[in-house]
């Protein structure tokens, strides 16, 4: 062989063997899971399938027990994207539990410019973990951990159009849920169930005997939920503020104003104990029964759900009474969209995401207390609905004369939360 | 038929044109031999390591041994263990027979540690807990300890919203029971029970009014103690609500509380305690005691004779709710976090809910009715499912925590005298050392600004004798150098020593005090020169002082028969302990006083 062709195949093999030494440091990456080469921004491409995928749904808990349930029905389907095995695991957060962690990044979002192959051995296992999706309570919780993020990382990790974007998976609303032996004294004294009610039965010095009721109930007894535990405790205060200033939309200025301060201090002077409010509310208002609240404002899914409970072990039922100004839940199904989770896990988040909205799923909701954001799905649906079952205890099918509250900016909630930690928490 | 084509000339291979392709033939098949390998090695690699990896079950982060991290350390508060203990005794069995859910894993397993709710709080705040999980008697104490990480933490100011970052996961209760004053029958229908709402201003005033009139609360490290002496402080302020720091420390306020707590028989460990010396002393030990519900019915299932009752106090209660929770550590692998999940949802399921209706807990499943017919609840007035009606408001946490410390000025005043072997067997192995270590411990919990403490060291006679003193910094410091300066050597004069406390108490203590004498020895009595006649008719001559004496027998030699009648002598109790929990056992003895 002359020189010429030596140089060829000199040329040919070593080629062969850059080649062949880039596959080997890439295939034997220990923490690739058999993906490979596989993720860009957005996890696009994949060279490799996973063996399977998991879906992980951080999901709020007034929805928590049917979403739970509804992803056992959809795993029991053995449910597939693109021929992988999926399954779905709902780890249940209160919204602003997961608003924390995701402004926090607790969750260990990447940085800018990161992807996970940059990650050593322990950062891809904690990538693992990371949450395909999230169901708040409610779209503002959404619009605030965009807002974190979007100063970290200059985008939006949760989208708010395209395929990709938030949709609503049931409806919920704050309502008055109150014993009805208390309401009706509240009613013969004051007319309707407001906050206007609630606020001068509040700061009765008499306690109920003043009011009319019995002397055995004490003082009467709010319950609002610890607002730093529970989304509905941070929205109470903002109906409060609603029905105060009649009107739907709150302002820093409103929040900050004396007079009103000093009507919501007399307010939450009626609750009885901020510190074991758990995030379960209305769970409470089961097991503690009228001992440590006659009535409060809460979400009417956790009270339906609760009915049950608060009717067997307590003699004296609870009603539900709609407000003039009513705040929404919408638990908005929203898919993460950053290199953390891969395009297959994105695509089987959004199929169970279609599978909520599915008419079956629907119904079942309905049996939560949960009104269907499918429009197809009446409230009569089913024969468990409890929209149905409660009828007698006041709940309505369509809310009479309502206003729906705005969803409040970052400002409100921090001047109402700084409030709140200094004249009432401390 | 050949298809291969041939030249027309017909002419013989070129023997260099034949090597040339013989040579290139072969280096084709080198280099895919060589790519071979290669892909060989790469997938040969990957496999192994996959291999590796699901060889390695979940590893610790802190280092710890594998067993180690499978297991789920949980703290319970005294009240609640042997109810705990029997749940997670069932939770283990199930899960060792049901084995784990993949064979690489380990089945699930819990243990419990028994923690006082306020040791909860401290200890959770350490970075790295004897616990990874806790369950006290009230989310009051989670309310402490979140209050107390928070101030650990740095404000974020780039937070979006600044929610608070919690130590411990939502909590989950598992069961309920109110806290009442548990009276016996006859005590609470001189006071009016079932027909009178009675309420904690009824009992005080019983209290303050009747020298005869024998009842306890523990003391403020566990919900039932916290509770009466808020209700205390309720009372003197002379409202139900809006307890502030000024309203709990004013003038009047004190005098009552101080005026109250005066009549307190003594305070004490909690519940199963109590109700072991109800059955040990019976109807004469107290008339009433503050507790959760779930005692009257505890005590009436296993006892007959006089039953108990609960009185609900008309101006309001607390609720013992009993939360259970994870901590955040960042130690915690996931093996815990699924043993946890499994426990949590074994502890709210069917079998664990119904076990703890049965022994008078009222079940966070609330599809469990309480008057349902097999409930205790049912068919009995001496609890009513229908209670209470109205709860006493929760003040804030710094209220709780004035209330808390205000209380060591009101409470009832202590004169204790230790009592303390140092004969030449405490050198053995580390009971020197670690009686020092209780010893600094206890004194470290009397904080009362009337308490008094002295202390008694003994050999072959009495060593040293350091009278009562009060707690003060000056009285504390010389206190702590006397302990630091024990040293062993000698007999065992036992009763010579306890006869001394005794005529200390006697001559110097406060009849209106609690006195009490704290006795610790690890041997038998060889050395005195009393008998324990002697120590019996001194008691019987000082009855109208009220000295209480608690033994503890330190390791296997002690002389536990009269350990356990010195103790009966001065109505109180014998523990036993080794070097590993006597210095538990001082502090739990501490919460007497």
């Amino acid at each position: 062989m002359n020189r010429t062709r030596w140089i060829f195949v000199g040329i040919v093999v070593v080629a062969l063997i850059i080649v062949g030494v880039s596959l080997a440091v890439q295939g034997l990456r220990p923490d690739d899971g058999g993906q490979g080469p596989s993720q860009t921004e957005g996890g696009a491409i994949t060279v490799d399938r996973p063996d399977d995928i998991t879906v992980r749904v951080i999901t709020a808990l007034p929805v928590e027990a049917w979403v739970t349930n509804a992803a056992a029905a959809y795993n029991a389907t053995s449910p597939t994207i693109e021929g992988v095995p999926v399954s779905v695991e709902i780890v249940a957060m209160d919204g602003l539990t997961a608003l924390g962690r995701f402004d926090r990044n607790t969750f260990g979002a990447l940085e800018v410019g990161i992807t996970p192959e940059d990650l050593d051995a322990a950062g891809r296992a904690a990538l693992a973990e990371f949450p395909t999706a999230w169901i708040p309570e409610s779209r503002y919780l959404v619009e605030l951990a965009n807002a974190s993020y979007k100063e970290r990382l200059g985008r939006d990790v949760f989208l708010t159009d395209g395929e990709y974007r938030a949709r609503p998976i049931a409806t919920s609303l704050l309502t008055w849920g109150l014993y009805e032996s208390r309401a009706r004294v509240l009613q013969t004294e004051f007319g309707q169930i407001s906050w206007n009610t609630i606020h001068d039965a509040a700061i009765a010095r008499g306690g109920w005997p003043e009011l009319g009721g019995e002397a055995g109930w004490g003082y009467f007894k709010l319950v609002v939920p610890n607002p730093n535990k529970n989304v509905a405790g941070l929205h109470a205060m903002i109906a409060a503020a609603g029905e105060y200033y009649e009107r739907p939309d709150i302002s820093t200025a409103d929040v900050t104003n004396l007079e009103f301060q000093a009507w919501l201090e007399e307010l939450m002077g009626a609750v009885t104990d901020f510190s074991s409010a758990s995030a379960y509310t209305a769970e409470d208002f089961a097991l503690f029964g009228y001992s440590v609240g006659d009535g409060g404002q809460l979400l009417e899914a956790d009270l339906l759900l609760n009915m049950e409970g608060i009717l067997t072990r307590w003699e004296d039922p609870i009603n539900l009474y709609y407000p003039r100004y009513v705040t929404w839940f919408d638990f908005p199904f929203s898919v993460w969209v950053g290199p953390e989770t891969t395009a297959l896990e994105k695509n089987a988040a959004l199929d169970f995401q279609r599978y909520l909205l599915s008419d079956e799923q629907q119904q079942a909701g309905l049996a939560y207390g949960l009104r269907p954001a499918n429009p197809r799905v009446p409230l009569d649906a089913i024969g468990d609905s409890l929209f149905v079952k409660w009828q007698n205890r006041g709940v309505e099918a369509v809310i009479p004369r309502a206003d729906a509250m705005r969803n409040p900016d970052r400002e409100v909630l921090l001047a109402l939360l700084r409030w709140f930690e200094l004249n009432v928490a401390e | 038929m050949s298809n291969t084509t041939q030249s027309p000339l017909n002419l013989p291979p070129d023997p260099r044109q034949q090597r040339r392709q013989r040579s290139l033939a072969m280096m084709l098949v080198g280099l895919g031999l060589a790519c071979l390998l290669l892909g060989a090695l790469i997938y040969g690699g990957r496999a192994a390591l996959r291999w590796l990896d699901q060889r390695v079950p979940d590893r610790p982060l802190d280092g710890g041994t594998i067993s180690d991290a499978q297991e789920l350390v949980i703290a319970v508060s005294p009240a609640m263990k042997p109810t705990f203990d029997q749940l997670v005794q069932q939770f283990n069995d199930r899960a060792r027979t049901e084995g784990p859910e993949a064979p690489e894993e380990r089945p699930l397993s819990v243990r419990t540690i028994e923690l006082s709710p306020d040791k909860m709080v401290e200890q959770s705040l350490d970075a790295d807990p004897a616990f990874q999980a806790l369950a006290p008697d009230s989310s009051l104490w989670f309310h402490q300890l979140e209050q107390r990480w928070q101030a650990t933490l740095e404000a974020d100011e780039s937070s979006v919203i600044p929610i608070a970052h919690r130590r411990t996961s939502d909590p989950v209760r598992y069961a309920v029971s109110p806290i009442v004053v548990v009276a016996w029958e006859s005590v609470a229908r001189e006071l009016g029970w079932p027909f009178e709402p009675l309420g904690w201003q009824q009992i005080q005033q019983k209290a303050t009014r009747d020298p005869a009139f024998k009842w306890n609360h523990p003391s403020t490290i566990n919900a039932s103690g916290m509770l009466a002496t808020l209700a205390e402080f309720y009372a003197g302020a002379g409202i139900t609500r809006g307890l502030t720091e000024a309203t709990a420390t004013a003038p009047e306020t004190l005098e009552y509380v101080r005026a109250v707590e005066s009549t307190v028989r003594f305070y004490g460990e909690g519940e199963a305690v109590i109700l072991e010396r109800l059955r040990a002393e019976g109807r004469d030990f107290l008339d009433a005691f503050v507790a959760q519900e779930q005692v009257v019915i505890a005590w009436n299932q296993a006892q007959s004779g006089d039953r108990l009752v609960a009185i609900y106090p008309a101006e309001g209660t607390l609720w013992a709710d009993h939360p259970l929770a994870l901590l955040e550590l960042p130690t915690l692998n996931e093996a815990q976090q699924r043993t946890y999940r499994a426990f949590v949802s074994y502890i709210t399921g069917d079998d664990a809910q119904r076990l703890l209706l049965a022994q008078g807990y009222r079940p966070a499943d609330l599809s469990l009715a309480l008057d349902s017919p097999g409930s205790p609840f049912a068919e009995t007035d001496a609890v009513d499912w229908r209670q209470p009606q109205t709860t006493l408001q929760m003040p804030s946490q710094q209220v709780i925590e004035v209330v808390q410390n205000v209380w060591w000025y009101t409470k009832r005043p202590t004169n204790v005298i230790l009592v303390v072997d140092t004969s030449g067997s405490m050198q053995d192995g580390d009971k020197m050392v670690r009686t020092k270590e209780a010893l600094l411990a206890f004194l470290d919990n009397i904080r009362g600004d009337r308490d008094q403490v002295g202390l008694i060291e003994f050999g072959t006679g009495v060593k040293r004798v350091e009278p009562l003193r009060p707690v003060t910094d000056e009285g504390r410091s010389h206190l702590e150098n006397v302990i630091r300066a024990l040293s062993p050597s000698g007999n065992t004069a036992l009763l010579d020593a306890v006869w001394e406390a005794h005529r200390q108490i006697t001559e110097t203590g406060d009849p209106e005090a609690i006195n009490a004498i704290v006795v610790m020895t690890d041997g038998l009595e060889n050395a005195s020169n009393r008998t324990r006649f002697d120590l019996q008719r001194a008691f019987d001559d000082s009855v109208e002082r009220r000295i209480v004496v608690f033994t503890i027998g330190f390791g296997r030699d002690a002389d536990r028969r009269l350990l356990q009648e010195i103790a009966e002598t001065g109505g109180g109790q014998f523990r036993l302990a080794d070097e590993t929990d006597i210095e538990e056992l001082y502090r739990t003895i501490s919460t007497y006083f």
